[in-house]
Formats: structure tokens, C-alpha cells, sequence
């Protein structure tokens, strides 16, 4: 197991230490539903290091990318984040979801999910062997800086707090290159995050060399900005209706099934899985992914595997679910056999032997 | 007299007993009243839901009395001795969080009347170091 850069700090302000995909780091910092509430009402921030970083160079990165991801790349200006881009294996199976970042047209770089690391690493290096990009660089630099999200509506006052002038200028997905951050130099920083609509438009991420990681962590909390764990950003992510990678789908889950519309185009090809993708699509699926909606103040956390059952035959299951204290409900995703993926229909959960009464809907919960 | 004593964040209090289960008991006669440690809900942080034994039953040391549902886990609760469960803390259904709020209070969770002979339990300072130990440890 790896230690996220900055564990020290993580223990000094109380975290929670647990391992996720491979890393050490905080799942909460004593408290993870005041730590949620803080994003959704203020602003609290994590420290994201266990996210897999890479740098690709080369006169010909664009074109190694459009080979390999599901979107049309061409489309992402200099200075911009593309949103969620599926790497798919070759029979459209969902490697990761991927963020890229072009800096220029001949550097990009990704942030992939912590348990995805190598094995993205790897199916890139492959293929740029199979696809002879041999002149594109392709560099881990995870583990090597630090990455840190300033997430909830008071997002851009603390990073303006920060010394960071262009915040305010920056549109969602947006970022800037080389910023002068508590006088040392971030190597971007971005208006993004993972933890939902109505907030990422306010949050912001620093990608930033480990020293001053390390300064930004610690000026945060003398702001007086609460550091926050992964249960919280579980439960962000999921009333934003966003996927985890590995929970909520994995290689043998397809985009389509999984309703990650989002992060793949058809009307792109000529990428690795693009064609069992279209096929997957003309023939339809027999699974769907759904939002379930439990009802208001019944206490309960719905977990992945629990079954989905309608009139007492079992259609689905759950992959992810939580409690929400700031919606007061539980909530949950999960997959259905596509004849029962009635939007606004009533099921069933079976939460360790007990049955719960939820509706399903279309994510996002909030 | 010293009621309370810290082990790094967690509160052991002197006038309890301590099972292995990280269940505290107090006993005042033949009755027991019996919740969780502080200890133990700060490792299960904030507590959703709480599933309780209906009363009025004969429970054996180590039958699940209560089951606990938090963001992070789901725990049973298990009865430290034998005894009749005399009374179940039905404020919890509707706000389980006070076992995160008041833990050896107001997150009581049941009430028996011993029936057995007491079994060997943890005295303060044995749950105290048993606390270090597992902290120690990882």
C-alpha cells in the first residue's frame, strides 16, 4: 500500500486513515456528514493525491488519444478539461472514466481513478506499442505531487484567499497552467470537481508539487476550511448521480447498459470498442442503470449487492447507496433488467433481509 | 473520584464494565444497562439507523441485541451476560445519532436484569489498554 503524499498532515488534522485502491488515506476527518454538509452549504476540501496522474507528450498525442477514448477529443479547447471520457476495452467493457486536460495540442494530461492506475497505465502503453504512437511519452507523475479539491458555493472566496487571481475568471472545466499559488507555482489549477452540478460550478482543484501541497493543506485549515474524507465524497458523488469506477461499473459493465452517456459519443468511431459498442446499442441490453430514491426519513443505507425485487421476484441489484442526512433520504444506484427500468416506478430493496420501498428515478438526487 | 479517563480521542469511563465487543455494562443490583463505547462509535462514525431486540425475552451473553447501521458499517450489538432484556431504548429508532452524541448516556441501548452469574468483564483500565493495544496495532 502507498501513502498519499501528504499522510502526515492527514493525521495531524485527525484523519481517519483506510486504504483505497492501493493508497492510504483519510476516509473522514471525525466526521464525515458535517464534512458533507460543508460542501453543500460552505466549502471543505480534499485531498485527492490518490487519483492516478499522468502526462502524455508528442506531436501525435491527439491522435493516440481519439484512438483509445470514447469522445471526439478534437472538440476540447487548449486550457480545458474534457468531463469524463470512457477508455473501453474491445468489447466496449469500461476500463475507467478519465479526465484529460489539453494543455496544448501536443500535452495532455489524465487523472484517472486510484484503483485504475496500472491498469490504465498499462492499456495505454500497450496500444501505443499495437498503434506504433511509439514518438508519444506517456509518464505516471501519481504519487510525485499532490492534488487537492476546494469544493461548495464559498469555493472561490478560499481560493482567492489563496492568492490565486484568475479563479474568478475561470469557466466550469476550465483551468489555468503554472499559477503563482502562496508564492510557489501550482501546475494547474481548475474550476471542476466531482460533487455535483450546483457546486462544481464553484469548485476548484489544485494540482501542485508536493511542497507546496503540503503549504496549501495547512494555509486551508488556518482559513478554517474543514478538510474532508472519501465517505463524504461518496455521498456527494452519488446524489450528483455520478459513477464510481469499479463500484457502480467495471470492465464487463458496458457504457450503454450503465447509461454513461456522458462519457462516450457514437458518433465518433474508429476507437478501440467502438464497434461491440454500436452493436450493444442496435441490439439493446438487457440491464439499465437507475437512480433509486428511498422514501423521506427512513434510515437505512443501501449497499452494493442488495437486491432489487419487484412483486417478489428479484430484477436488479444495488452497486452504490448511501444515507443522506441533507436530503433526509436514502439513496441509491443500481441496475435493473431493462423490462422493470420503469422511471417513476415503485420496487423494492432488500436491505439485509428487510424490504424498502423506493422509486425509481433519474439521478441527479439533488 | 476520577469518573472519566481519555485514551488518545476516545472517553473510557471508570464506573463501567467493558466487554471485548466494545460493549459498556452498568450494573446497579441485578440490572444492566448496556450501550456502546465511545470508542466504538467513533469507529463506526455517524450512526443512520439502529434495528433493536424486542423486549421481554431471555437473551445468552453474546446474542445480538441490536444491530447498528452507519455511513461506514454495519455492527451488531451483543448482550454482555445472561439476563432477561427488560427494556429497549426506543428514542434511537428515531434519532440513532445519539449513541454518536452521548454514547454512555443518552445512547443507551438496553436494559436487562441479570439472571446468570456475571461473567468476567473488562475493568476500566483493561478496556483502556485494550483500546491502546488495537490503536497500537493499526
Amino acid at each position: 500500500m502507498r501513502e498519499v503524499p501528504l499522510v502526515e498532515l492527514h493525521r495531524r488534522y485527525g484523519g481517519s486513515l483506510g486504504e483505497f485502491g492501493g493508497w492510504l488515506t483519510s476516509f473522514d476527518f471525525r466526521d464525515p456528514v458535517a464534512e458533507h454538509l460543508a460542501v453543500r452549504k460552505a466549502v471543505a476540501f480534499f485531498d485527492v493525491s490518490h487519483m492516478g496522474r499522468f502526462v502524455l507528450r508528442g506531436g501525435r498525442v491527439l491522435d493516440f488519444l481519439q484512438r483509445l477514448f470514447a469522445k471526439d477529443l478534437s472538440k476540447v479547447g487548449e486550457g480545458y478539461m474534457s468531463g469524463p471520457v470512457l477508455l473501453l476495452n474491445e468489447d466496449a467493457g469500461m476500463i475507467d472514466d478519465v479526465m484529460l486536460y489539453r494543455v496544448r495540442e501536443d500535452l495532455w494530461y489524465a487523472v484517472v481513478n486510484a484503483p485504475r492506475i496500472s491498469r490504465d497505465f498499462e492499456w495505454l502503453s500497450s496500444w501505443r506499442g499495437r498503434l506504433g504512437f511509439s514518438d508519444v511519452e506517456i509518464e505516471d507523475v501519481t504519487g510525485s505531487t499532490t492534488l487537492i479539491a476546494i469544493q461548495g458555493p464559498k469555493a472561490l472566496e478560499v481560493v482567492e484567499g489563496l492568492g490565486v487571481k484568475e479563479a474568478g475568471s475561470l469557466r466550469i472545466l476550465q483551468f489555468v497552467e503554472n499559477v503563482e499559488v502562496l508564492g510557489g507555482r501550482a501546475t494547474l489549477v481548475s474550476r471542476s470537481g466531482w460533487t455535483g452540478e450546483e457546486v462544481r460550478s464553484h469548485g476548484f482543484e489544485i494540482w501542485a508539487p508536493v511542497e507546496l501541497g503540503w503549504r496549501i493543506f495547512e494555509k486551508l485549515v488556518e482559513l478554517g476550511v474543514r478538510p474532508a474524507g472519501l465517505i463524504a465524497r461518496d455521498i456527494l458523488r452519488l446524489e450528483a448521480g455520478y459513477l464510481l469506477s469499479g463500484v457502480d461499473f467495471n470492465e464487463s459493465t458496458n457504457p450503454i447498459e450503465a447509461r454513461y452517456w456522458m462519457a462516450f459519443d457514437l458518433d465518433k468511431q474508429g476507437y478501440v470498442g467502438y464497434e461491440k459498442l454500436e452493436a450493444r446499442y442496435r441490439e439493446g441490453v438487457e440491464r439499465v442503470r437507475v437512480g433509486l430514491r428511498f422514501k423521506k426519513g427512513v434510515r437505512v443505507v443501501p449497499r452494493h449487492g442488495d437486491p432489487i425485487v419487484v412483486g417478489g421476484t428479484e430484477v436488479g441489484h444495488v452497486t452504490s447507496g448511501t444515507y443522506s442526512t441533507y436530503l433526509e433520504r436514502a439513496i441509491a444506484m443500481g441496475y435493473v433488467s431493462s423490462r422493470y427500468a420503469y422511471i417513476g416506478g415503485t420496487v423494492h430493496v432488500n436491505c439485509r433481509g428487510k424490504l424498502y420501498e423506493a422509486k425509481i428515478v433519474e439521478p441527479p438526487f439533488i | 473520584m476520577l469518573v472519566k479517563t481519555r485514551v488518545g480521542e476516545y472517553l473510557v469511563r471508570e464506573d463501567l464494565y467493558y466487554t471485548d465487543t466494545d460493549e459498556w455494562v452498568r450494573i446497579s443490583g441485578d440490572e444492566a444497562v448496556v450501550g456502546i463505547t465511545d470508542y466504538a462509535q467513533k469507529k463506526l462514525r455517524y450512526v443512520v439507523s439502529i434495528e433493536l431486540s424486542r423486549p421481554g425475552r431471555e437473551v445468552r451473553r453474546g446474542e445480538v441485541i441490536a444491530t447498528l447501521e452507519s455511513v461506514k458499517a454495519i455492527a451488531d450489538v451483543y448482550s454482555p451476560l445472561d439476563g432477561l432484556l427488560v427494556e429497549v431504548n426506543e428514542f434511537l429508532t428515531s434519532s440513532p445519532d445519539a449513541i454518536n452524541k452521548d454514547p454512555y448516556g443518552a445512547g443507551w441501548i438496553a436494559r436487562l436484569r441479570v439472571t446468570g452469574t456475571l461473567p468476567k468483564l473488562m475493568s476500566p483500565e483493561e478496556y483502556a489498554e485494550y483500546i491502546r493495544k488495537r490503536e497500537g496495532s493499526g
